[in-house]
């Protein structure tokens, strides 16, 4: 009593032809990377030297560690634009603290605990206000930063004696690598084991590329999103740490624009605004281009305008690129956020 | 309004039957619904409504648009509760908060937009919300078992007759059909006691619906599990279903053994012209 003749109609998908397995929009990025460092190499003979490559892996590490938490939150079509006054306002805490003679220690402790609360509060306002993430951290964005100078008075807050996250170099295989850098591979590490290894990453994918989908099959979107942002504040923590440690001092300005820096690493990394697209591995191949385009146009002697306007060339071709690839059969993504 | 009728689950679709109102006393119900009322206000979406399923049943449920289908579908799936009146499974009583405590009691429902995530491959969409995690120490972490995912989805995919050759493949490079079908293989794979299907044939083509059909009647041949079908299309409802429940203004006006009615009649249930 079967119907005949059905099988074969919905059978068949067309199978992706070998060169599309191969030429991932990871790999083809990471072919842009090797482009463009060979491109520098030929150009600047001290652009290839060990020294310059410790130089850009340590001007990674503030955006990268950001970039990693942000990139499980927009996976699940979450966004924290707040991430730099965050920072601002963690590093303040950190250093009045310290000016007031409490210590090293009890700023470290301070600081963590504003990140956490300002992730907090972060959560609250998507989860219990119910006000989407851009709007609700671009309303944060505004207000921790004015926090930030409230706390610090709008003043320069130099840090004594506290060189050891920004300034220490570990000996790796004879080379002098930068602590920041190994802290920032660690962090990379965990968000790319959560987001491929684990029930949590999986559910934060399922519920970026299909909330409804995802709530029906009885993945917990609050639960997910209010876990995803306290990893955010954590991060952010010890990037304050790090940041103030490089530079010695707190300004007003610190971490001024680092969440549109690290978003435009994620997005030309792969991830989507939308959700549901983006990996690790992805955007670490996206902020090294930035950092060696960076690097590589101010040994060239180029003013940093261009290097400006190069960023922001190289977001738009490389999402124009992808979209011309996916382009057969792919639902558009064009109009939506 | 016909008295509710039953008939023997082992009887093959379209089989003339002629055992009206002879369900035999001893079998119970696997589902029973009992009453069911749902208002909005003072609006009622439905009115009183009785009917049971057994098991290895197909049941056709039908009913012009806002006759109250979808209304009860959702009911028996947890994701309303009814206003009044009760819904048994196996003799039990069951008070559904929400979509999950119904699955968990064996109850799968394949909405009509299908709630798939397009773009993630079948066995990730298989196993999405109840994925497989590693046990003992790591269990906190969540870890996912991917290989014996993968396995358990080959398997499920392998008895089905349709065929998907590129497994790895996001489910939005398959047709609606294809799409379709993973989505009552999720059902069928996970559900227990009743499969409700919403619309399973509202966009496809002729040899779509075909497969598609082919699949209820696959998934519903195990034996164990009963399903709910709502379908426009009555060609459709004949061909897998062997009982109709027809709604019209929220009220069950006809439950009507397929071997025992014609479309004509069924079209005069639910416009009320008889």
């Amino acid at each position: 009593m079967t119907t005949t003749g059905g099988a074969s109609a919905v059978s068949q998908v067309a199978r992706a032809p070998r060169w599309k397995t191969v030429l991932t929009p990871t790999t083809a990025r990471l072919a842009a990377l090797i482009a463009v460092v060979i491109f520098f190499s030929i150009v600047n003979p001290f652009f290839l030297t060990a020294d310059n490559l410790l130089n850009i892996m340590q001007n990674t590490v503030v955006v990268g560690m950001v970039a990693a938490p942000l990139t499980l939150l927009l996976v699940a079509r979450q966004v924290d634009l707040s991430v730099g006054s965050a920072v601002a306002l963690a590093a303040t805490t950190l250093a009045i603290i310290a000016e007031a003679g409490y210590g090293i220690a009890a700023g470290v402790v301070g600081a963590m605990l504003a990140a956490l609360l300002v992730a907090l509060v972060n959560a609250i306002v998507i989860t219990r206000l119910r006000v989407s993430s851009i709007i609700a951290t671009l309303g944060t964005l505004v207000a921790f930063r004015g926090l930030a100078k409230l706390e610090g008075s709008g003043r320069n807050i130099r840090l004594e004696h506290f060189d050891f996250l920004g300034r220490t170099r570990l000996n790796v295989l004879g080379l002098p690598v930068p602590l920041g850098v190994i802290i920032l591979l660690g962090v990379l590490l965990v968000f790319w084991f959560i987001m491929s290894q684990t029930r949590y990453g999986r559910h934060m994918y399922g519920m970026g590329a299909n909330p409804k989908a995802a709530l029906l099959a009885g993945v917990k979107l609050e639960r997910n999103v209010t876990i995803g942002f306290l990893m955010t504040g954590l991060v952010v923590g010890v990037t304050s740490l790090i940041a103030v440690s490089e530079v010695g001092a707190v300004a007003p300005t610190t971490g001024q624009g680092l969440e549109l820096l690290a978003i435009t690493g994620i997005i030309l990394g792969g991830a989507s605004l939308s959700g549901g697209r983006g990996t690790i591995p992805g955007i670490i191949v996206a902020i090294l281009i930035l950092a060696v385009l960076d690097n590589g146009l101010t040994l060239s002697r180029i003013t940093s305008f261009w290097q400006e306007v190069v960023r922001g060339t190289i977001l738009i071709s490389a999402v124009a690129l992808d979209q011309a690839r996916l382009a057969r059969g792919k639902p558009d993504t064009r109009f939506e956020l | 309004m016909n008295d509710p009728t039953n008939v023997r689950p082992t009887d093959p679709p379209g089989a003339a039957v002629s055992a009206g109102g002879e369900a035999p006393a001893h079998r119970m119900p696997l589902l029973s619904v009992r009453g069911v009322s749902k208002n909005y206000g003072p609006v009622e979406a439905l009115r009183n409504v009785s009917f049971e399923i057994h098991k290895g049943e197909v049941v056709g449920l039908v009913g012009d648009n806002g006759a109250g289908k979808s209304t009860l579908v959702k009911c028996i799936a947890g994701v309303l509760r009814p206003s009044e009146g009760e819904i048994h499974l196996d003799g039990t009583a069951q008070e559904f908060g929400s979509p999950a405590d119904a699955r968990s009691a064996g109850v799968e429902t394949v909405y009509q937009d299908l709630a798939l995530v397009e773009l993630f491959d079948l066995a990730d969409n298989l196993f999405l919300g109840r994925e497989l995690i590693r046990s003992g120490w790591l269990r906190p972490l969540g870890l996912l078992r991917k290989r014996e995912m993968g396995i358990q989805a080959r398997e499920a995919v392998a008895q089905l007759p349709a065929k998907f050759p590129d497994l790895a493949a996001p489910i939005d490079t398959m047709s609606g059909g294809q799409r379709q079908i993973v989505a009552i293989s999720k059902a069928a794979f996970w559900g227990r006691r009743l499969m409700l299907l919403d619309e399973p044939t509202a966009a496809l083509g002729v040899q779509e619906s075909a497969g598609v059909l082919e699949m209820v009647q696959h998934t519903a041949a195990r034996g164990d599990i009963a399903m709910l079908v709502i379908a426009h299309n009555l060609e459709h409802i004949f061909s897998v279903c062997t009982r109709i429940l027809v709604m019209r203004r929220g009220s069950l006006v006809a439950n009507v053994n397929v071997g025992e009615t014609t479309a004509e009649e069924v079209v005069a249930y639910i416009t009320g012209a008889k």
